[in-house]
């Protein structure tokens, strides 16, 4: 250990008075400061933003600051619509659906499903790490790219992601994710990053990989600006209705509405019982 | 590319042989018998025989550690657990407070802001990286004062260490509080915690700045056996008490009363009023 004293000295670093913000201004009630009498989102009244766009388009100017073109637009929404709800199997879904039936508060069902969907393998991380790698790689021949990939060893056990957000799933290609796939690439807004995902899926396919819909949901986003950093959340957005829906479903059911595994499912390893 | 690489598409036989079933080597109940863990039945072994920590470690290690070894944990928990609602993850328990969210859900999302890349147990990853990466150099010749300067941008600016320096402030009241605990219960300083302190002696000398807690705890659990997830994972609540004594404090006062904000109290640096294009 140190033999010099230990004096404890503030850093006298500048903090900022007022936490600062692009974003979201409110007009103060001239009697009440505390209450806004006006919102506006990047400019826009919030009231006529409601009247006159769709929630698409705010949720698109809200990240980015502008408002959609129509072409962007579409293609956002049709994403969001696809991503709606990553179904009753997922383990978001699940965390949500146990939380449910376990009588856990309603209010909570929906943060313990974004917690499991935060994850780097199928999660929000994922999408933020296929964004990193889209950005670094799509100048890169995708074919040979795939190919330098594929040299390397895959996992011994279970599904390889040879990127983030492509791979196998369950041992084989997902379709979901193939067929959105076809459907965005036609869109005029997908551009470069949904075209070099299909080149580098044509690359992979052979191999039994795929899109994984992180990477699809990537090569979207960063089609339509978004920042890696969004990706994370923005996944998590757009999967929150189904999974919170799944969670509700359960929420006034009974407790054996889900499984609860006998002794003979729940297999306990001789080494886990008492010496 | 290699043939060896080539899975065999749609071979779900991992999958099938799981789908079903729970395979656990943790434990688990046994209606009318026992809650095993790991070798121990929880209700005659554990309960009024070891500490809460003592289960915490071998829930995560595997094992039942030696007492002292989560008594320091437990120390080290305390170090983490100030009522400082100024602290990132505490104001998060407070706002919940303020809110009327549930105990649980405020510690929660006060734990979730702890992992971090800045302060709690977030910084782990990058600490523990650094010292075992040190200690190899170390061992390979390298002098502390030379690891110090590979970290460094430029000749004149300090280096970004992670376990080293801290937000706020330099130096860290809470290194000398744990190396009390530290050898009240007879430990030794072993090779990474040795140096860290080597470390923290040139940037004493060089930039005034010193080691702080998250520096000292990896040090000092890599010296004793655990892995760097390891760490993680036990560290993943360490700031639960402090986050639940902000959140207690708002809870108990009335609503939206803690640190309220004017309109004007939020500076407001984007676009100009401007009418929503029709579509």
């Amino acid at each position: 250990m140190s033999e010099h004293k230990l004096y404890i000295r503030k850093r006298n670093e500048r903090f900022t008075n007022r936490t600062v913000t692009r974003i979201w201004q409110e007009e103060p009630l001239p009697e009440n400061p505390y209450l806004a009498r006006k919102c506006r989102c990047h400019g826009y009244d919030i009231l006529e933003l409601a009247k006159k766009r769709s929630f698409v388009d705010v949720l698109f100017l809200l990240f980015q600051g502008e408002l959609p073109d129509q072409n962007q637009s579409e293609l956002f929404e049709t994403l969001m619509i696809a991503l709606i709800n990553p179904g009753p199997r997922h383990p978001a879904t699940r965390a949500s659906m146990n939380a449910a039936v376990g009588k856990s508060n309603p209010a909570h069902i929906l943060p313990v499903g974004l917690a499991v969907l935060s994850g780097a393998y199928l999660g929000g991380e994922e999408v933020s790490a296929t964004m990193r790698f889209l950005r670094k790689n799509c100048r890169k021949d995708a074919a040979d790219f795939a190919d330098e990939l594929l040299s390397l060893s895959r996992p011994d056990k279970g599904d390889w992601h040879i990127a983030p957000g492509f791979g196998s799933r369950f041992g084989g290609i997902d379709p979901i994710p193939q067929q959105l796939a076809e459907l965005l690439g036609g869109f005029p807004a997908a551009g470069e990053a949904v075209k070099w995902g299909q080149e580098f899926v044509a690359a992979i396919s052979p191999q039994g990989m795929s899109w994984l819909d992180t990477g699809l949901t990537a090569a979207v986003f960063c089609d339509l600006g978004f920042h890696p950093r969004s990706g994370a959340g923005l996944f998590q957005i757009l999967h929150a209705p189904g999974i919170l829906a799944h969670g509700l479903e359960l929420a006034n059911k009974p407790v054996t509405a889900m499984p609860f595994l006998d002794e003979d499912h729940y297999v306990i390893a001789e080494q886990a019982r008492k010496k | 590319m290699s043939l060896q690489n080539k899975p065999v598409k749609n071979d779900t036989a991992f999958w099938d042989r799981r789908r079903g079933f729970i395979h656990t080597k943790k434990g688990g109940w046994v209606i009318n018998e026992a809650i095993y863990n790991q070798g121990c039945s929880m209700m005659d072994d554990l309960v009024g025989k070891v500490s809460f920590f003592q289960v915490l470690f071998l829930n995560v290690i595997g094992h039942l550690p030696e007492r002292r070894m989560t008594d320091w944990l437990e120390a080290y928990y305390i170090c983490l657990s100030w009522p400082d609602p100024r602290i990132w993850c505490n104001q998060v328990g407070s706002l919940g407070g303020s809110m009327r969210a549930s105990p649980l859900a405020a510690v929660g999302a006060g734990i979730l802001a702890s992992d971090s890349t800045m302060y709690g147990p977030g910084t782990t990853k990058a600490a523990t990286e650094f010292i075992t990466t040190a200690l190899i150099k170390k061992k390979n010749g390298m002098s502390a004062e030379d690891i110090v300067t590979d970290k460094q941008r430029n000749p004149s600016s300090p280096p970004k260490i992670a376990g080293y320096m801290r937000p706020i402030a330099s130096g860290d009241e809470r290194i000398p509080a744990m190396e009390r605990v530290t050898n009240n219960l007879g430990f030794k300083i072993g090779d990474h915690l040795s140096l860290a302190y080597e470390i923290e002696e040139v940037l004493i000398e060089k930039f005034n700045e010193r080691m702080n807690i998250g520096g000292y705890r990896c040090a000092f659990l890599l010296d004793q056996g655990l892995t760097p997830i390891e760490i993680y994972r036990l560290l993943s609540p360490v700031v639960h008490a402090g986050v639940l004594a902000c959140y207690t404090e708002t809870s108990d006062s009335p609503p939206e009363s803690f640190f309220p904000l004017h309109c004007g109290d939020i500076d407001y640096q984007g676009k100009a009023p401007r009418s929503v294009p029709v579509k």
